[in-house]
């Protein structure tokens, strides 16, 4: 296998999409030189920008973070072809990082034109003690309850392996995996590599979701990134009424090096955006939330409602 | 000797040969033939266990044809048409599962004839093919009585019968009487009802050295999938349900069975979902002294329009999606990978359903949301909901300070309530008052640090309830 973690693409900087710009003084064949740079490519973990018409990248739709997740890969946002860590918080942002989860791999799922599913794997035990997912729930959220297919997984390590499969399949929009406790069994280097190297053989998005988990002292893994979601006060709606679900999030790490981002941000179900929440606090009486400065048009999803 | 308590007395069930050939059987109280017989051994009847192991049997006699039906209490029911010609002819099949049972240390009686009911009554005579006259009349199997006017009118035997006006028999003794003397003369036939359904396809393979080997066997499997999906093929089929039957030559029956999320002919799909199933198994494959006989059937199968590729490339997305599902549900088990589905019901916790992904239904579209309102309903559920103690200002009121997991949440928050009431119609009495269940009055909450949850009061104040309990039923993202 080829290292991933050592050079992630820094001499990557000629756009991929038009390999023939090599420049010409090197004595080789632009074939040969075709096929290297497809194969270092291949390994970086950076896939080429639209290679087939589907971006490679998602954001949350907040300029200022995709842009500030932009790193060697020169493209705003996270890569789709990886594995990425979220991390409650506290336990009880148990429910807020699964929201995080979901939203991010809905916006991932809007980008295609195939309407695929995504995976959601549990384990059984931490569903019945903690909450399960509740589909009107989804539906809420701006998330067809349809599109999930759903994996009551009897322990950890059937969960991981599942996840495996769902990774491996390329049939998923996004693979989603739940692991409770500070150390779950099965979840390790090892383990997280492999799946971070099917995500980058298939393409297809997986999170880890971790509940009860020390986020500051976490467990290592091969993740591309890692967050840390916790629950936020909303913005009050008229008569003082919760307001639209809010996230603080925190970037733990990041494969080139970005730290400290952290933003609070708000779901807007009607557009499948986030925008960040408004510090200020005076909220009016008509609890008016602020418009949005640039919607992105170009996924509205008219079966999400 | 195995005996049974009947009206205060323990009477004889059952006896063995030797304990036949000393003059005892059945229906003798056990307290004569102690008498009799004083050093006799008597075990306890077990009705139960007896048709477990009838059936066991019936499930070993399926290597001479699919269609094995059980008899209780003691016979079972082999319908080898066409089936004769694998074993030479009848006769040297029906020795074949004599010899078979008598290597299990099983007696066994048996008799061919062309009816179920024919043969039943001549096994249980003792009597051979064609010796249908000579049997006597209670192989009828009616009751006593009739059995007893029966030779009191002189008619001791099943040809005595057979030789009388149809139409007097019935109207003597009813057409029940009738009806069982046209079958076991063979001028009616009986359906059997066979232990399991015959699939649409079966392929089978017979060992002269019995296969000791479990990969061997795995292969042979994969063999007669592929023989099977060729004929499915010309039929432009695919299998959804498929049973494979592993026979020992001891007699024991090893059964796998797959599923599949959709039709398929695909021999690599089969071997991967088989290699699942296998190791999924509680108790691993124990080939013995090896299988002489494995066979595969196609039990369920739906029409499957050979494939064509995509004209612009790109693999097929729905094909690999059914493929993970077919997997992942051979693994851990069909009922755990889940497709949700909307349930018609008011009731929070009522209104959705997990079926299995492997034959959910089409997708029905879920309610819609109204745009720019939050979430209404959670994200996370607790079924069943979890008790809070709850400070409200006013009893009726909406929470002002909950807790819940020992730890104090402030409302800073809140919207409600969002009254649901229960579902009265499905009570009985259901119409009058305080007889209808409890309502709930839901609130949406927000503590101090943002987290958002779903409580509601169970029972109406003062109406239904005295002092209400409180409940989170779910959280909001």
């Amino acid at each position: 296998m080829n290292d991933i973690d050592s050079d992630s693409g820094q001499a990557l900087e000629p756009s991929p999409d038009n390999p023939s710009a090599v420049p010409p003084a090197i004595p080789a064949k632009p074939s040969v030189l075709r096929a290297r740079l497809a194969k270092i490519l291949a390994s970086s973990g950076v896939r080429a920008a639209e290679d087939d018409g589907v971006p490679s990248h998602f954001g949350f739709g907040v300029d200022r973070i995709d842009a500030a997740l932009r790193g060697n890969a020169g493209v705003d946002g996270l890569p789709r072809a990886a594995l990425h860590e979220l991390h409650a918080a506290s336990k009880d942002d148990r429910t807020s990082t699964a929201a995080m989860a979901l939203l991010l791999a809905q916006r991932c799922r809007n980008l295609d034109q195939e309407e695929r599913p995504i995976l959601w794997i549990s384990e059984s035990g931490e569903a019945r003690r903690q909450g399960r997912l509740y589909p009107p729930g989804l539906a809420e959220l701006g998330i067809d309850p349809d599109s999930i297919l759903h994996v009551d997984a009897p322990d950890a390590i059937a969960a991981l392996r599942a996840a495996a499969d769902g990774v491996q399949s390329s049939a998923m929009a996004a693979v989603i995996i739940e692991l409770a406790g500070k150390k779950p069994r099965g979840l390790d280097l090892t383990a997280t590599r492999r799946l971070s190297l099917s995500a980058q053989k298939s393409g297809t998005l997986s999170l880890i979701l971790r509940s009860g988990s020390d986020p500051d002292n976490p467990l290592p893994t091969a993740a591309f990134s890692r967050w840390s979601v916790a629950a936020a006060p909303s913005l009050a709606l008229e008569a003082n009424a919760p307001g639209h679900p809010a996230f603080d999030i925190n970037l733990l790490r990041h494969r080139s090096g970005l730290y400290g981002l952290s933003a609070r941000l708000e779901w807007n179900r009607d557009d499948q955006v986030f925008r960040e929440q408004p510090s200020e606090q005076n909220t009016p009486d008509t609890g008016a939330v602020p418009a949005l400065a640039a919607v992105r048009t170009d996924h509205q999803d008219t079966r999400a409602a | 000797m195995l005996t049974e308590k009947i009206r205060g007395a323990m009477v004889i069930m059952a006896a063995d040969r030797q304990a036949v050939s000393l003059g005892l059987g059945t229906g003798m109280k056990l307290a004569d033939a102690r008498a009799r017989v004083p050093d006799l051994l008597a075990f306890d009847h077990q009705p139960l266990v007896d048709a477990d192991l009838l059936s066991r049997l019936a499930e070993a006699c399926e290597r001479y044809t699919p269609m094995v039906a059980v008899e209780p209490p003691y016979a079972l029911i082999l319908d080898i048409t066409g089936a004769a010609h694998l074993h030479g002819d009848e006769e040297r099949l029906a020795q074949d599962a004599e010899d078979r049972l008598d290597a299990a240390g099983y007696g066994s009686d048996w008799a061919l004839a062309g009816t179920p009911d024919a043969a039943l009554a001549l096994a249980r005579h003792g009597l051979k093919e064609g010796a249908e006259a000579q049997l006597p009349v209670s192989a009828l199997a009616m009751d006593a009585k009739t059995h007893q006017s029966l030779e009191r009118a002189g008619l001791y035997h099943i040809g005595d019968l057979a030789e009388r006006p149809r139409a007097n028999l019935a109207a003597r003794f009813g057409m029940d009487l009738t009806l069982r003397l046209d079958r076991i003369l063979g001028l009616e036939d009986r359906p059997i009802d066979p232990l399991r359904r015959i699939g649409n396809i079966v392929t089978e393979r017979r060992f002269a050295e019995p296969l000791t080997h479990i990969d061997a066997a795995l292969a042979c499997l994969s063999e007669l999938f592929a023989e099977a999906a060729e004929r499915l093929n010309e039929r432009g089929q695919g299998a959804r349900m498929i049973r494979m039957m592993l026979f020992r030559c001891d007699g024991d029956v090893a059964r796998l069975g797959l599923e599949t999320g959709a039709p398929t002919r695909d021999a690599a799909l089969f071997k991967r979902l088989l290699r699942e199933r296998i190791e999924a198994l509680n108790d691993e494959l124990n080939p013995g002294f090896g299988y002489d006989l494995i066979r595969l059937s196609i039990v369920a199968s739906e029409m499957l329009a050979p494939q064509q590729l995509r004209l612009e490339g790109g693999e097929d997305r729905r094909g690999d999606e059914v493929a993970l599902v077919s997997q992942l549900s051979t693994r851990l088990g069909r009922d755990r990978v889940q497709k949700f589905a909307a349930a018609d019901s008011h009731i929070p916790e009522q209104g959705l359903l997990a079926l299995p992904a492997l034959n959910a239904p089409p997708p029905v579209p879920w309610k819609r949301q109204s745009p720019d309102n939050p979430p209404m309903r959670p994200l996370h559920m607790f079924d069943p909901p979890q008790r809070v103690q709850v400070i409200a200002e006013v009893p009726d009121g909406p929470p002002y300070r909950f807790t819940w997991r020992r730890k104090s949440h402030q409302v800073m928050r809140y919207e409600g309530p969002e009254r649901i009431a229960s579902e009265w119609w499905q009570r009985k009495d259901g119409q009058q008052p305080g007889k209808g269940g409890l309502t709930r009055d839901y609130y949406r909450v927000e503590d101090a640090r943002g987290r958002r949850y779903w409580l509601f009061r169970h029972g109406l104040y003062g109406e239904e309830k005295a002092n209400p309990d409180w409940y989170v039923h779910g959280l909001f993202a």
